[in-house]
């Protein structure tokens, strides 16, 4: 059974996707010769073999992902925050006020309180505890105003889209900046009230349809822009999302441009065998 | 459970108007409660039950969380207006048993240990039940998983058969079951051809066993069908495939 | 004993920003006026098994009520007078923040509060409803089960419970040699009136009508006000940590008189009655 056959076969749980020598990736399982999927969601093959991308599910953290977090409670020693996931994240009270940190002198009710929404990344979580957070690099911390809104973190690739496309598709026609976490908050800034409506509406679009053929084009259709404008990455005033999006990301956005050379290359060579 | 009318006539129709290896009319709704991670709604002949799965999430008191795997809570419960009689609204002993098996019946599908130190949580409601309330909730339950994408190993489909006039019926209804010879509730991973629930309530000689069984496993994968359509329905229209490069 | 609590819901700063920035301009976040109740749907006779019933959605929040009618004792003090039992149930189906268990301060106060509604405005005739005199009478059980928890569940209760038994058919019992017998008919059921709720909260010095229930995690004070088809008042009760000014609260009393027509009207219209 070749590759092409499953390409982006709609999927249920319990679904025999392909069988014969192929690797199990994510969110499927192999049983004996089979593959089987886990999750509702679209099954790929890859380079790294047969995976199924959700459309339904919690957010699970993953050490690097940027999360968009709300402060809501406190301790002594650290922020407990909710990342929209099924654990809470926690926010060192070092990361904000340094190494000698003192609880006595240092008031962490006014740094950061409860509600507060920020942008944060994860740098340590595994199995045996809940997920550590920073706000200390370039892009990071405190929100401080913007429409929020909460999507499906398993629509958020689409949202991003290849290399960005998607969410600067967005952010140019609607004059808006777009945080989105991984974990599926997003809040949309700009100084147009008209606009942050517009791109919340293309955001709700692409999280509900976002398996669907011609997505791009219905989105454009929305936002009145051109079909043969095709977006290209570049630096806007005051940063991209793309910047936003960190260096866990832009590593996944290389890998998969790897990925997309090297299917090209074995698309050729299947068409080449053919013939 | 001994007999004390006929309950199929001479042309083999039962009380309500079906042949011995028809189902019921079923009929489901994917995703109705909006603040359920995963939700479904179930007609199941007259039983209407709702199922919603919250989760995986966060275990309160976090002393009951387990530090390899996940925490699987299940609630079947009738509402007071379900039954022909009135019903008490606090959980009895029914119910609790109910529940349970509920339980053991879904978790060989799902994939526990992928979420250690969190809970999933399964609410079943039964809203008008009409005999094979526990079956209608297990399929409706098994949805409500999916739908909250928790990772899971087999849908699990659930159905009963049971022994009426001395002839073995698939999907007993509320008539059946109460004055009926023997019912047997059963879920079933189709996929993996593995039986997760089995009861037995009634006299059945071993060939009439047997032959039940057979019958019960026969309407699981029956109602597997129905499953996998209404969440394809849901999710992706008509639709088997995505079609174009994005 | 009642104690304070940990809020359950935490809204975010910037929604309560929000919140606050839309209402001082008269609106809400979800484009209402501070006036305007959510989208009202009701669904009568969904439970066939039982005597009455009806399916209520007021925006998210969405509500089942069920009535069951049987006969039994009457209640003490009442000996010539029919028995109406309500129940409510906020189902862990409803919300990520329900526990299952046994009912909390939160939902026995949801259920006296609906409860009182319907039983001082007399919207049954309970003398009505008497078999055996100081020894028979009938139940009339009243079971709400709800199912989505998004805000305003006192009103979206009340009017599940008010629908389900407005269009409820009676079974008429009589005795026969000390037994109790359906005689096979129904009959409509003894109503004198049409008690309406309508909640409203009060966040900052603004008095919102039926609230999400993230606009409940930022009130100061919620109060629900009960009518009856003449307009008069028959149930009011004021809740959460905060306070009402009197000016507030006759305001309030008004807008509970002519919103509760448009609702009774609704309803009226649905189950034609009253």
């Amino acid at each position: 059974m070749g590759m092409q056959e499953i390409k982006r076969k709609f999927v249920v749980p319990g679904d025999r996707i392909t069988e014969g020598n192929v690797r199990p990736s994510m969110n499927v399982i192999k049983l004996g010769n089979a593959i089987i999927a886990t999750r509702i969601g679209i099954a790929e093959a890859g380079r790294d073999g047969i995976k199924v991308i959700p459309l339904s599910g919690v957010y699970i953290p993953r050490v690097n992902d940027i999360v968009i977090g709300k402060i809501t409670d406190h301790s002594s020693l650290s922020w407990e925050v909710d990342i929209n996931s099924c654990f809470s994240g926690h926010l060192p009270a070092q990361d904000v006020f340094g190494r000698d940190f003192s609880p006595a002198r240092d008031d962490m009710g006014r740094q950061l309180a409860i509600g507060d929404l920020i942008t944060a990344r994860i740098i340590v979580f595994d199995r045996t505890r809940d997920p550590m957070l920073t706000i200390q690099d370039k892009d990071l911390g405190k929100i401080p105003r913007g429409e929020f809104l909460k999507i499906s973190a398993t629509r958020v690739p689409r949202l991003i889209g290849k290399r960005g496309s998607m969410i600067q598709t967005i952010e140019q026609a609607t004059q808006t900046r777009v945080l989105i976490g991984q974990n599926g908050i997003v809040v949309v800034t700009g100084r147009n009230p008209e606009g942050i409506k517009l791109a919340v509406r293309a955001i709700r679009m692409v999280e509900e349809e976002a398996h669907t053929s011609n997505l791009t084009q219905r989105v454009k259709v929305l936002l009145n822009v051109p079909d043969t404008i095709t977006t290209t990455p570049q630096p806007t005033e005051g940063g991209t999302s793309v910047t936003q999006i960190e260096k866990g990301q832009k590593v996944e956005e290389l890998q998969s441009n790897i990925q997309d050379v090297e299917e090209e290359i074995e698309e050729e060579l299947e068409k080449g065998e053919k013939l | 459970m001994t007999q004390t009318r006929n309950l199929i006539d001479e042309n083999g129709r039962r009380t309500d108007g079906r042949t011995t290896d028809e189902l019921r009319e079923i009929k489901i709704t994917v995703g109705v409660v909006k603040n359920a991670d995963g939700s479904a709604f179930i007609e199941f002949g007259k039983n209407k039950i709702v199922a919603a799965v919250y989760g995986p999430r966060e275990v309160h008191p976090k002393h009951m969380a387990l530090p390899d795997r996940c925490v699987l809570r299940c609630r079947y419960h009738m509402s007071p207006f379900s039954t022909d009689t009135r019903k008490n609204p606090a959980p009895s002993r029914r119910e609790i048993e109910i529940s349970k098996v509920m339980r053991e019946a879904l978790e060989p599908a799902l994939m526990l240990e992928d979420y250690p130190r969190a809970a999933i949580d399964v609410f079943v409601e039964v809203l008008q039940a009409d005999g094979g309330s526990r079956c209608a909730g297990i399929t409706a339950a098994s949805i409500a998983l999916a739908d909250a994408g928790i990772n899971m190993r087999d849908i699990v489909a659930s159905c009963a058969a049971g022994k009426v006039d001395e002839k073995i019926v698939l999907d007993i209804n509320d008539t059946e079951d109460k004055e009926g010879g023997a019912d047997m509730p059963v879920a079933y991973m189709p996929h993996l051809e593995q039986v997760t629930l089995l009861q037995l309530d009634g006299i059945l000689n071993h060939e009439q066993f047997n032959e039940c069984v057979d019958k019960a496993i026969k309407g699981c994968e029956i109602v597997y069908e129905i499953q996998r359509q209404a969440l394809m329905q849901k999710y992706f229209g008509n639709e088997t495939e995505l079609k174009e490069e994005q | 004993m009642s104690s304070s609590k940990r809020s359950t819901i935490i809204v975010e700063h910037l929604r309560r920003q929000q919140m606050w920035d839309a209402i001082s301009k008269g609106k809400r976040l979800d484009g209402r006026n501070l006036d305007d109740l959510r989208p009202l749907e009701i669904e009568l006779d969904i439970i066939k098994k039982a005597n009455g019933s009806a399916k209520v959605k007021l925006g998210n929040s969405e509500v089942i009520a069920g009535v069951k009618i049987e006969t039994g004792e009457p209640f003490e003090g009442l000996e010539n007078k029919g028995a109406l039992i309500l129940s409510a149930e906020v189902l862990p189906t409803a919300s990520p923040y329900i526990e299952p268990g046994p009912p909390d301060e939160e939902t026995i106060e949801l259920a006296r509060v609906v409860d009182r509604g319907i039983r001082e405005s007399e919207m049954i005739d309970l003398d009505k409803l008497v078999l055996v005199p100081g020894k028979i009478v009938y139940t009339i059980f009243v079971d709400c089960s709800i199912i989505n928890a998004d805000g305003n569940l006192f009103d979206a209760t009340s009017y599940a419970a008010v629908s389900a038994l407005a269009s409820s058919k009676v079974p008429i019992f009589e005795m026969q040699d000390d037994k109790v017998v359906h005689t096979g008919n129904n009959q409509d059921p003894p109503i004198t009136t049409i008690p309406i709720s309508i909640t409203a909260i009060r966040i900052g010095e603004a008095v919102i009508l039926d609230p999400t229930s993230e606009e409940e995690a930022c009130m100061n004070a919620r109060i629900t006000i009960t009518t009856n088809s003449n307009g008069d008042y028959t149930a009011i009760q004021k809740g959460s940590t905060g306070a009402f000014t009197i000016e507030q609260i006759k305001k309030a009393a008004e807008t509970a008189r002519i919103k509760g027509e448009e609702v009774r009207a609704k309803l009226k219209e649905l189950t034609k009655d009253g």
